[in-house]
């Protein structure tokens, strides 16, 4: 049914990656291939792994089993080619750091201690600022801002970086209408120059218009192929362990799958 | 007594107290940015348990010194013994956090009152032993730095110019850490050395800090002049320079201070000075000190009073508020007799648009509009990015007719 993927092309593939904490299973085998040029997406229910999946994948949490590769190789310690975006809760939001500050981060890995931060490194994070519609925001402190804001801010650190993957843990959580489309555009932008996104997502209505290739996760893969493909009514009840009732099923998917018996 | 801190604070008081003085300076700003980092890693108590567990370490390397030469008094070696013991406290703290279901706020306060009981037990037995040199033994509590050697000042400065080097070097990546440690392993930093790293400038500054300060209030060497800058700025790097002068001036008032008189405790000395530049920023600092925050509290009075008539202004509806009035007249928006002025009438349709905007994304969004509530009555285009509030302007129902 799905396309095999090489993953010597990935930026990111992922083969038999199990993760536990204690003794309590997060992931199980999981295998999947990041497409490049792509924009996917991971969705599962509630303590499906999704988060841990993006943590386990950067090496940030310790991995049982599994192994990571970027086209077929190792993954590098540190994954420079990969920008990370975390939960908006996961950070301490009073820090002492402006919008201007907290973009500047994104660069401070290529940055060894002897080099100081100079102009062209502040004009390129404004101008990262700016794609994210933030300039006039550089100079206020980061708790000031909203929860959309935040988010974008967030985004302005990971163009900083310059990566050719993104790792976004829901990125739509909690923001507003315009700063959701602002971050899909952004998404499109960066897939037409070559950029490849994988974002854990938890609004299944949007699914079919944001992402071309899905990740349909709980524990295990439940499924994983181009969007048009895995995106059934089968596989999603399977995600969901026959959670979503027939009415939600038929609003997220087109008539005649929906009513496929 | 006054001519005596005079001639200190002039660094003219005498070879011995102007190594003392320099050397407290470059301790108060090390433990200053020492400080801001551990206090941004949200980890500030574990400095108590750090210097706490210096006692038994000091006493025991005191005990076996004195035993080799007659005089436990051998600063090198006492420092040697009070790091050795910190370590070992740290490590236990780490243990037990990691390893048992305690807290680290637990396994501190397990940590702190063992270590430190074990040491002042120590401490009875050097009483008691036909040893030199006891008596000194109290200034690593408290802090003397009166009868300091210049060889034990030259050694002091030079850990503490030691320290602030490392902490040049290791500024971006203790910021990473502190700030967002998921991010900063994909930006390189090894978090576990990171970590370590910290601790062990924490632990070194407390150890430079014995003599100084003595090792109960090195603590609010660290903790007080990070917390007092952040009265200051908004911004990591500044804080990290605000808090290293406001340690280094802490030590240097305190230090000349305790020149003074042989018998007043630099420790406590330091430790006041630091007390008096906290609470002066705690009110004079803009923004966010208290006469800042009077202030802020002030004019955001006056601009309800405005918001509120010039959108009694928009809608045709007489004021009766005179402070209303009175702001209103003094912005020129309405005229003595109550008329608004052209000026005020652009005003007054400003405001109500403004109004419209900021309900109607409140309506759409009130989550994000309750995060950013306290600042409502500002500019709506210094509240929110202009794409957003091009979509809030397309959006905007049509205004109802003039009621």
């Amino acid at each position: 049914m799905n396309e095999p993927l090489d993953p010597t092309t990935s930026p990111l593939a992922i083969q038999g990656l199990t993760v536990s904490y204690g003794e309590r299973l997060a992931l199980l085998g999981v295998d999947f291939v990041t497409p490049p040029g792509r924009l996917s997406a991971i969705v599962g229910p509630n303590g499906a792994g999704k988060s841990t999946l993006l943590k386990a994948a950067l090496g940030i949490l310790p991995r049982v089993a599994g192994d990571l590769l970027v086209r077929g190789r190792p993954l590098p310690q540190p994954p420079r080619h990969i920008a990370y975006v975390p939960q908006r809760s996961s950070i301490d939001w009073d820090f002492p750091a402006t919008a201007l500050d907290l973009v500047l981060m994104g660069l401070y890995g290529r940055l060894r201690w002897w080099q100081p931060t100079r102009r062209r490194h502040r004009h390129w994070a404004r101008e990262c600022l700016a794609r994210v519609g933030m300039e006039a925001f550089a100079g206020t402190q980061i708790g000031r801002l909203s929860g959309g804001q935040q988010q974008r801010i967030f985004l302005a650190r990971a163009l900083a970086q310059q990566a050719e993957l993104l790792l976004l843990d829901e990125p739509f959580a909690g923001v507003d209408a315009a700063t959701e489309r602002a971050i899909i555009e952004l998404f499109r932008a960066f897939r037409t120059q070559g950029g490849s996104v994988l974002c854990v997502h938890h609004d299944l209505a949007t699914v079919r218009d944001y992402f071309d290739h899905l990740l349909l996760l709980d524990v295990e893969v439940v499924a994983a192929g181009p969007v048009a493909e895995v995106f059934t009514a089968a596989n999603l009840q399977q995600t969901y362990g026959g959670r979503l009732t027939a009415a939600q099923l038929a609003r997220l998917l087109p008539v005649t799958e929906a009513f496929r018996p | 007594m006054m001519d005596a801190w005079l001639d200190a604070l002039t660094l003219s008081a005498g070879y011995n107290t102007r190594l003392v003085t320099l050397g407290a300076l470059l301790l108060g700003a090390a433990a200053g940015m020492v400080g801001s980092h551990v206090l941004l890693r949200k980890r500030a108590l574990i400095s108590d348990a750090v210097s706490h567990a210096t006692l038994p370490g000091l006493a025991a390397a005191f005990i076996l010194i004195a035993l080799v030469q007659g005089d436990g008094r051998w600063l090198p070696g006492l420092l040697l013994g009070a790091a050795a013991s910190a370590a070992l406290g740290l490590a236990a703290v780490q243990a037990m956090s990691r390893h048992t279901r305690l807290g680290e706020d637990s396994a501190i306060g397990a940590v702190l009152s063992v270590f430190f009981g074990l040491g002042v037990v120590l401490l009875t037995v050097i009483q008691a032993m036909p040893v030199a040199g006891q008596a000194g033994l109290s200034g690593y509590l408290v802090g003397a730095t009166a009868g300091m050697l210049a060889s034990e000042a030259y050694l002091l400065g030079a850990m503490a110019l030691g320290l602030l080097v490392a902490l040049v070097i290791l500024r971006r990546t203790l910021l990473l850490l502190c700030f967002d440690p998921e991010h900063a392993w994909t930006q390189g930093v090894d978090l576990r050395r990171a970590d370590a790293w910290l601790l062990g400038l924490l632990l070194a500054v407390t150890v430079v800090g014995l003599r100084v300060t003595g090792l109960i209030l090195i603590v609010a060497l660290t903790i007080i002049p990070p917390v007092t800058a952040r009265f200051w700025t908004d911004r990591p790097h500044a804080l990290l320079m605000i808090a290293a002068v406001a340690g280094a001036l802490a030590g240097y008032l305190g230090v000349t201070l305790s020149s003074v008189h042989p018998r007043l405790p630099s420790g406590a000395l330091v430790v006041l000075a630091a007390f008096a530049l906290f609470l002066a920023s705690l009110l004079i600092a803009p923004r966010r000190g208290l006469l800042a925050h009077l202030i802020d509290r002030y004019r955001f009075v006056r601009r309800v009073h405005c918001r509120q008539g010039l959108l009694a202004l928009a809608r045709g509806e007489a004021i009766f508020d005179p402070t209303t009035l009175r702001i209103l007249h003094r912005l020129g928006h309405i005229r003595r007799d109550g008329l608004a002025t052209a000026q005020g009438r652009a005003a007054a349709r400003d405001a109500r648009h403004e109004e419209r905007l900021w309900t109607h994304y409140r309506h759409a969004y009130p989550e994000e509009a309750a995060q950013l509530g306290a600042r409502r009555l500002e500019p709506i285009s210094r509240l929110l990015p202009p794409d957003l509030i091009d979509e809030l302007e397309r959006r905007l129902p049509p205004e109802a007719p003039h009621e």
